[in-house]
């Protein structure tokens, strides 16, 4: 079950990663969106309808959880399972850096 | 009352042309107040302005509706109403730099299509394959047997639902075809 989550979620969608990324520490949705418009300076940007969707689908396959409920606002932070999933797809990333500047894995 | 009384037919798959129309009527003068019956738009008078007008589709569950109301007005959005299970926000668009979409990559856009063809075009067809096609088969043969009026009132009441849902399903199919290349194509 949980590596069939890994292989749906691995590589993520910009918008999956922002997410997933912002709730390393506990957030509600609007602050996520505000947070990812500053971090890549406008260049992502997550509209309601998307934000709330992923949320939805995140915490049904269990990658984040719903903490509290603040003034109708509802604050998620990840799971075990996202940081798993997370920590593969950052090290995706990394690979693809690298591999984009050159440094390959046999050395070559 | 309304100042204005509009009627439009509108089929669960014309949703982008609904908020085109009401951003249209809103940049002419019309504010959109609420319907009377799903097609009777009622307006209101107002100073011409040019606002935005989005519909999303039962995406919030029983009882996750006021945190879902709340993330869109955090984001700027008024909240209308619900009909038909679509959710009206509009929001205006002079806001420099704000954004004036609900979804913001194709995935969520292809999602709601899917949300419509499972709660609505679906059920549609178990209706039209269970009831009407059925119907329409007894009550023909009743004409052929016995040719008195009910069946034959019954046999062309059949025949106009029967050409009815062919047509939405033609309509439909196109529409959500169209909408699926034009969001597929860069996913």
């Amino acid at each position: 079950m949980q590596d069939r989550i890994k292989r749906i979620y691995v590589p993520m969608t910009e918008t999956g990663f922002y997410i997933l990324f912002c709730l390393q520490n506990e957030m509600h949705g609007y602050n996520i969106g505000q947070r990812v418009k500053q971090m890549t300076g406008g260049a992502v940007t997550i509209s309601p309808g998307t934000m709330y969707g992923t949320l939805a689908k995140m915490e049904k396959d269990g990658l984040i959880r719903f903490v509290r409920e603040e003034e109708k606002r509802k604050l998620y932070v990840m799971t075990e399972l996202g940081r798993e999933v997370l920590e593969i797809e950052l090290h995706r990333i990394e690979r693809l850096y690298k591999n984009s500047k050159g440094e390959y894995a046999d050395g070559r | 009352m309304a100042d204005r009384i509009l009627f439009r037919f509108w089929t669960i798959m014309d949703y982008e042309e609904e908020e085109q129309f009401l951003r249209e009527q809103h940049q002419n003068g019309w504010r959109f107040k609420r319907y009377l019956l799903p097609g009777f738009y009622f307006f209101d008078r107002c100073t011409p302005e040019d606002v935005v007008y989005r519909l999303d589709f039962d995406q919030a569950g029983t009882g996750e509706k006021p945190g879902y109301l709340q993330l869109y007005r955090d984001y700027g959005w008024e909240y209308l109403f619900d009909v038909n299970s679509f959710s009206y926000f509009r929001k205006p668009a002079d806001i420099i730099e704000d954004d004036l979409e609900i979804f913001s990559d194709n995935e969520s856009r292809l999602e709601m299509i899917g949300r419509i063809y499972r709660r609505r075009m679906i059920p549609l067809m178990i209706i039209f394959l269970c009831c009407v096609v059925p119907q329409l088969i007894i009550q023909s043969n009743n004409w052929l047997d016995r040719g008195d009026v009910g069946a034959r009132a019954f046999t062309l009441i059949f025949l106009v639902f029967f050409m009815l849902y062919v047509w939405l399903f033609v309509h439909c199919g196109r529409k959500i075809r169209r909408l699926r290349q034009k969001y597929e194509r860069d996913v």
